[in-house]
């Protein structure tokens, strides 16, 4: 019985734990099977889900414009990093300058944070674009899941190159060197097809094209090869250089402006020098990749150009002359900062030139940012006969503005040559006739652009864009073409009169340093505005219609409003990542610039306007 | 307030709290916080300052067949087309204007017959120009005019019939088009674009930027 008694629990608890485990799996499958009838139930209605909302945080589209932003100028700051890096490492093992190494590994380690923080913002934007726009994210899947598949793979072969060029960057040194900039290579081209993938995605948006059937990569390759997907490629390609340049100079401006010694002091002011050299590098070339990107817009879609150019868009392009304009303005403005206050003497022998290029230069902005129509009321509308000024609405139209923006390429780059010749004396027994010609080339590009500018009023608007404004292009490049090697064999023999004293910068010129950053970033976030936007009321245009209660483009004010947001908000995070990178090397009280000593004396300066000051002072 | 007085309320603040920044705090980082504030601010008060326009989708011309009375009728319906979802007055003018990239339609109602407008709305390549300032064979000088019948603009049978019939009013001319056309008229919008099967945009060449 006492058996009896013993068993009878004994099978009541294991009939009970039976009954418990049936019942916790049953439970389990019922929780697992929760979301699966969830999602039965709203097969129905999620098929004709086309928007959801978030009212209560703003809306989903200021979510979407934020986190898209935030994820688009991170994107461009880790594929302009690499470039930037690169090219410093190549730099530094072409003239042995320890120092452009050290610089470019320092803005590497920045990658894997940044890089890590890119796709975070990516994964949220993904997660969001889900969400918030089914219908639109289920037709682009239909079409470019292809790329879906290509976008993955490059993301695991980019991640595994950045790994060994990051950690493997102190063990190939020496004979390795040549194996890690082949990485430093690789990395660089995986970064453009991660970054032109997408291009992809969003260019079809702006400029569909016809879908012919076939298999899905043949779909989505036609998809792909849409009108404006390379001019975008091409112009994010040299916008993120540009990023990358500035964003150095920016930081290098900041740790220029808190440098405790001297030689902190030499350090960030000849890095900020980089960082500006290859802003303005780039900055130089961007305006015709921009120009090019316009053409085909208009060869694609007129109506689109005109929303651009002369719809409701068009104050948008002043405000970017705006900020175009100051960006020139600024990175002139270190340049003759740099003459003036690191040779010394220089101050009198450059003040004429400089001030003729400062004038020219405000002179082509103000042409610039001339609206064709002005904002007048209407007995001044009366007075004027239109809104069109009867002298100022001449400077309003294309033909003045390719004029100035070609002629502040050639100040700005006649800008960087001076300074590249500051301080030497040329020794060359054809300097003289090197330098005629120089100046002949310059003065003539110069008038020609003038003239081709002035007669572009008087032949119909095709002539101009095909020819016209191409053959001011060409004049500009052929200029610094021909001028920039002309200028390197010159120096080659050249006698240093003044070395170059680093250091030895005013404050404002960190302070210059950083708005150029933010000038960049800016015009990054309204030309983002200005490429949506000009799709209007379409999801893709011309294919699926924006039906939701946000298919409004706002106006510039608020637009201005949500740009300034996400600029401070990048250059927030882009801070943090500064921070948190170099937090190690300050907790190891380790001088950052404690290598720069190992700079052999006498170096050749590398870059152009670089000096041998620094290395002979160690 | 308005929305734009907010914001540039917002922008003074912005560059108010900048300039005390960097006026008041001697740390570097905080000071070039203040500096990048001061830039934002200004561009956002810029930015305000030039004119607001947003760009509304434009609302879709219902037709409402039993309002249709008379041939006028259809005439209002179409002026309002011309202004609006039609973007005809983006690029054309009726009278001289400054502004007009394509030519001035004061009066083409008098100048073409219907089926000759019907076919420039809906096949704008139809008669092109030759361009023979090139040697060799002459090329051809496509229409700046987009098909008015295809996406973005997508004008139904309907809708062109109307605007046909403003513009022979606007200029002064019997209306040719009777209302009986619209009610027989299958007024089938344009064919939105199946996924993965056609885009319906018509890439438009030789355009003038200005």
């Amino acid at each position: 019985m006492g058996n009896h008694g013993d068993i009878r629990p004994t099978l009541i608890e294991q009939y009970r734990r039976r009954a418990a485990q049936v019942t916790g799996v049953a439970v389990a499958i019922g929780l697992l099977a929760l979301p699966a009838l969830g999602l039965a139930q709203d097969a129905p209605t999620s098929a004709a889900t086309a928007y959801r909302d978030i009212p209560q945080l703003g809306g989903s589209r200021n979510l979407i414009w934020v986190i898209a932003q935030l994820h688009l100028l991170l994107a461009g700051f880790v594929l302009g990093v690499p470039i930037f890096a690169w090219l410093c490492e190549i730099v530094g093992w072409k003239t042995g300058e320890k120092r452009y190494d050290k610089l470019a590994k320092e803005f590497t380690k920045l990658l894997t944070s940044s890089y890590a923080t890119t796709a975070l913002f990516g994964g949220i934007l993904l997660f969001m674009l889900i969400g918030f726009y089914p219908k639109l994210m289920a037709y682009l899947s239909d079409i470019f899941f292809p790329s879906f598949v290509v976008y993955c793979g490059l993301f695991l072969i980019e991640t595994a190159t950045l790994y060994l060029y990051w950690y493997g960057w102190d063990a190939m040194q020496g004979t390795k060197k040549p194996l890690h900039l082949f990485l430093g290579f690789l990395l660089n081209v995986f970064a453009f097809f991660i970054m032109i993938v997408p291009n992809s995605w969003a260019t079809f948006q702006a400029s569909p094209v016809v879908i012919a059937e076939g298999s899905d990569f043949a779909r989505a390759w036609a998809a792909t090869w849409n009108p404006t997907w390379w001019p975008v490629n091409i112009h994010r390609l040299i916008a993120n250089v540009v990023l990358g340049g500035y964003i150095c100079g920016a930081y290098a401006g900041i740790r220029y402006l808190s440098a405790q010694t001297a030689e902190e002091r030499d350090h960030y002011d000849w890095m900020g020098y980089v960082g500006n050299f290859i802003g303005v590098f780039g900055l130089l070339p961007l305006p015709f990749a921009g120009y090019w990107l316009m053409r085909e817009i208009y060869q694609y879609n007129q109506q689109m150009g005109i929303t651009l150019m002369g719809g409701f868009l068009s104050w948008l392009f002043i405000l970017q002359a705006m900020l175009i304009g100051v960006l020139f303005l600024g990175s002139n403005y270190y340049f003759w900062l740099g003459i003036t206050h690191r040779i010394p003497g220089s101050e009198i022998k450059y003040r004429k030139p400089i001030m003729t290029m400062l004038v020219i230069l405000l002179l082509c902005l103000g042409v610039w940012m001339t609206p064709h129509s002005l904002v007048a009321s209407l007995e001044e509308a009366r007075k004027m006969g239109g809104t069109h000024h009867p002298l100022l609405g001449v400077f309003g139209v294309m033909s003045a503005k390719m004029t100035v923006a070609n002629l502040m390429i050639l100040v700005t780059f006649m800008s960087f040559i001076m300074y590249w010749r500051a301080g030497k004396e040329e020794t060359a027994g054809w300097a003289k006739v090197a330098k005629a010609l120089m100046s002949a080339v310059l003065v003539i590009a110069g008038i020609v652009v003038i003239v081709l500018g002035v007669w572009g009023y008087f032949v119909p608007a095709i002539i101009r864009i095909n020819y016209f404004s191409v053959a001011q292009v060409l004049i500009v490049l052929f200029v610094m073409l021909t001028i920039t090697p002309l200028t390197a064999l010159l120096l080659r023999s050249a006698r240093t009169t003044t070395e170059m004293v680093w250091g030895r910068m005013p404050p404002r010129a960190g302070y210059a340093l950083v708005l150029n950053a933010v000038m960049v970033i800016l015009l990054m976030t309204l030309m983002g505005y200005a490429r949506s936007s000009s799709r209007v009321h379409w999801h893709i245009y011309g294919v699926m219609r924006d039906s939701s209660q946000y298919a409004f483009s706002p106006a510039l004010g608020y637009a201005a409003a949500f740009m300034s947001l996400n600029t401070f908000l990048f250059c927030m995070l882009v801070a943090f990542i500064f921070w948190v990178a170099t937090m190690g090397d300050k907790a190891k009280g380790k001088d950052p610039i404690e290598e720069k000593k190992q700079v052999p004396v006498g170096a050749y300066p590398a870059m152009a306007g670089g000096s041998q000051t620094l290395d002979k002072k160690h | 307030m308005s929305e734009v007085a907010f914001l540039q309320l917002i922008g003074l603040s912005v560059v108010g709290l900048g300039i005390a920044v960097l006026l008041f705090i001697k740390a570097r980082f905080a000071r070039v916080v203040g500096f990048v504030a001061i830039v934002l601010g200004l561009f956002s008060i810029t930015a305000l300052s030039v004119p607001q326009m947003a760009s509304l989708p434009p609302v879709e011309e219902k037709f409402d067949v039993a309002n249709i009375k008379t041939a006028s009728d259809m005439a209002a319906i179409g002026q309002k087309i011309f202004f609006s979802k039609g973007q005809c007055a983006l690029c054309h003018s009726i009278g001289p204007s400054e502004s007009a990239r394509c030519p001035d339609l004061k009066g083409i109602g008098a100048k073409l017959t219907r089926e000759f407008m019907y076919e420039s709305l809906t096949q704008p390549q139809a008669y092109i120009y030759l361009d023979f300032r090139h040697e060799s064979q002459p090329k051809e000088y496509p229409a700046r005019m987009p098909y008015i019948n295809k996406n973005p603009i997508g004008l139904s049978k309907n809708e062109i019939l109307s605007v046909i019939a403003f513009l022979q009013q606007m200029s002064g001319e019997p209306i040719t088009v009777s209302p009986s056309e619209i009610t027989q008229a299958s007024d089938t919008p344009p064919a939105q674009a199946k996924p993965a099967q056609t885009a319906a945009v018509v890439p438009i060449h030789a355009s003038g930027l200005n």
